[in-house]
């Protein structure tokens, strides 16, 4: 497939001519992805957020803040941030009121973003590769890949669950040399909703946001 | 930080107490464990009876971690340099290699028993004593561990009820049972040093383990809600993922009901 590829040595095309052509240019690879959901799919969806992630945290032009929109824009679009929340909750969704949810969804997926910005400063070079997925079920696959670092240390296993929705794929779990999130997150969550309850729950994590990381860790 | 955090593996005992001072901690174990064991592998994934003394011993290690480990690490990791750390950790993993190929062949794993036999060779040969990892050179198969708490995980025994160990860290009532037989028992280091030179290794390896796992466990307590709960979390999948020998987190009964359909409707 040609790609229009502008010369980046002073580009003739205007910007938004270029993003125009650049969006055709993928338009094919879009179609195909959403047409085969087996074979590689979700690996290349996997691919493709990796790549976007790599790029922006490579562009050392870019500020820590520049940086951190574009990764949060990626969390938000490729990651179920809802049903995650959700699962994180587990049974004890089912027994909050509608206000406790919105409250806790809002306050979780503020934590997420949270977590991301902490994190931001710590990328040290790393790379990934796919090593292969499989399909679970009808909805979901789990694609495997290795976390490369720079340093030559062993790589990082982490597995991805990817959700078929019908707009597209999402991220609903990842599990970090076997560690998964959701499951994590889950079992801290549970704990304190049993002692403290929902309230208890949502004031600890609003702590949590306003908390400066600076002040505590080595 | 937290010296509780640190797993309590089965090679990294930084304590070394004469043998017949563990004997009723293995009955009191086996016990416990045999007790607790049967078809506990079906149960939720934490089980934590105990958790209040568990919360107790996990502050205790939480202080001694600040007083010593966490000083002791950052000392060890500034003034150790690279090269004297991989040697030491080579060599340890090569002269504890004996228990993972037992441990192979108890899980009837003849092809891994194969590669930790064949390092094994190579590396306490060619090696220099194991202190290089030659058999990487030649492009043998990453090394692996295995000890006694995740074959007897693959034999269908649960982890039974968590425990905090003081100053080891986490553990479960099988794992310890393991880590306790297998320290006695089995360790090539507990044979062929004198009591002295053991403690010593221990220690630095101890104090190793906490610093390679330094900036997981910052990470953890910048964001944990609670570190309690996800130490135990973590732990318990961490054994569970090792006992899976690498099959994928969806071989597991527990981690699929989490997004089973039927479970998610429950939660509309």
């Amino acid at each position: 497939m040609k790609r229009e590829r502008p010369d980046p040595a002073g580009s003739p095309l205007p910007l938004n001519r270029r993003i125009v052509l650049a969006g055709i240019a993928t338009l094919p690879l879009a179609l195909r992805a959403k047409a085969a959901r087996a074979a590689g799919a979700s690996e290349d969806f996997i691919n493709e957020i990796g790549d976007q992630a790599l790029d922006v945290l490579r562009r050392d032009e870019l500020s820590k803040e520049e940086k951190l929109v574009v990764i949060k824009d990626l969390l938000d679009r490729y990651t179920d941030l809802d049903l995650l929340a959700k699962l994180v909750l587990g049974r004890y969704w089912r027994t909050a009121s509608a206000g406790e949810r919105d409250a806790y969804v809002q306050v979780f997926r503020e934590l997420v973003m949270k977590t991301m910005a902490d994190r931001l400063h710590e990328y040290g070079g790393e790379t990934f590769e796919i090593v292969g997925s499989r399909e679970i079920n009808d909805r979901d696959s789990l694609v495997a890949t290795n976390i490369l670092r720079p340093s030559g240390a062993p790589p990082i296993q982490v597995e991805w669950r990817v959700r078929q929705y019908d707009d597209g794929q999402r991220i609903i779990d990842v599990v970090a040399e076997g560690i998964s999130l959701v499951v994590t997150q889950r079992s801290e969550v549970g704990d304190i909703v049993a002692s403290d309850g929902m309230d208890g729950l949502i004031e600890i994590m609003r702590k949590r946001l306003d908390h400066d990381p600076g002040t505590t860790g080595g | 930080m937290s010296a509780a955090t640190r797993p309590a593996g089965g090679r990294h005992s930084p304590c070394r107490v004469g043998g017949v001072l563990f004997a009723p901690v293995i009955m009191l174990a086996a016990v416990i464990m045999l007790a607790s064991a049967a078809g506990a592998r079906a149960q939720a994934p934490v089980y934590d009876p105990i958790e209040p003394v568990n919360r107790a011993i996990f502050s205790f290690n939480r202080v001694i971690d600040g007083l010593i480990l966490d000083p002791a690490q950052q000392m060890y990791g500034y003034a150790v340099p690279e090269p004297a750390k991989t040697g030491f950790r080579n060599f340890l993993s090569n002269l504890t290699s004996p228990i993972t190929f037992l441990n192979d062949l108890l899980q009837g794993e003849r092809e891994r028993a194969g590669v930790t036999l064949g390092r094994f060779m190579i590396n306490s040969t060619l090696g220099f004593f194991g202190v290089f990892d030659f058999a990487s050179v030649v492009g043998m198969d990453e090394p692996h561990t295995e000890d006694l708490g995740q074959t007897l995980g693959v034999y269908g025994i649960g982890s039974g009820p968590y425990l905090v160990l003081p100053i080891l860290g986490p553990s479960s009532t099988r794992d310890a049972f393991g880590f306790v037989v297998t320290t006695l028992a089995l360790d090539p280091v507990t044979y062929i040093m004198s009591d002295d030179a053991a403690l010593a290794t221990r220690i630095v390896s101890g104090v190793d383990t906490r610093y390679q796992l330094d900036p997981a466990l910052d990470d953890l307590e910048r964001n944990s809600l609670d570190l309690y709960a996800s130490t135990r979390t973590i732990y318990l999948q961490k054994r569970e993922a090792e006992i899976r020998n690498g099959a994928p987190v969806t071989d597991d009964a527990n981690y699929e009901d989490i997004f089973n359909e039927e479970f998610e409707e429950s939660l509309e």
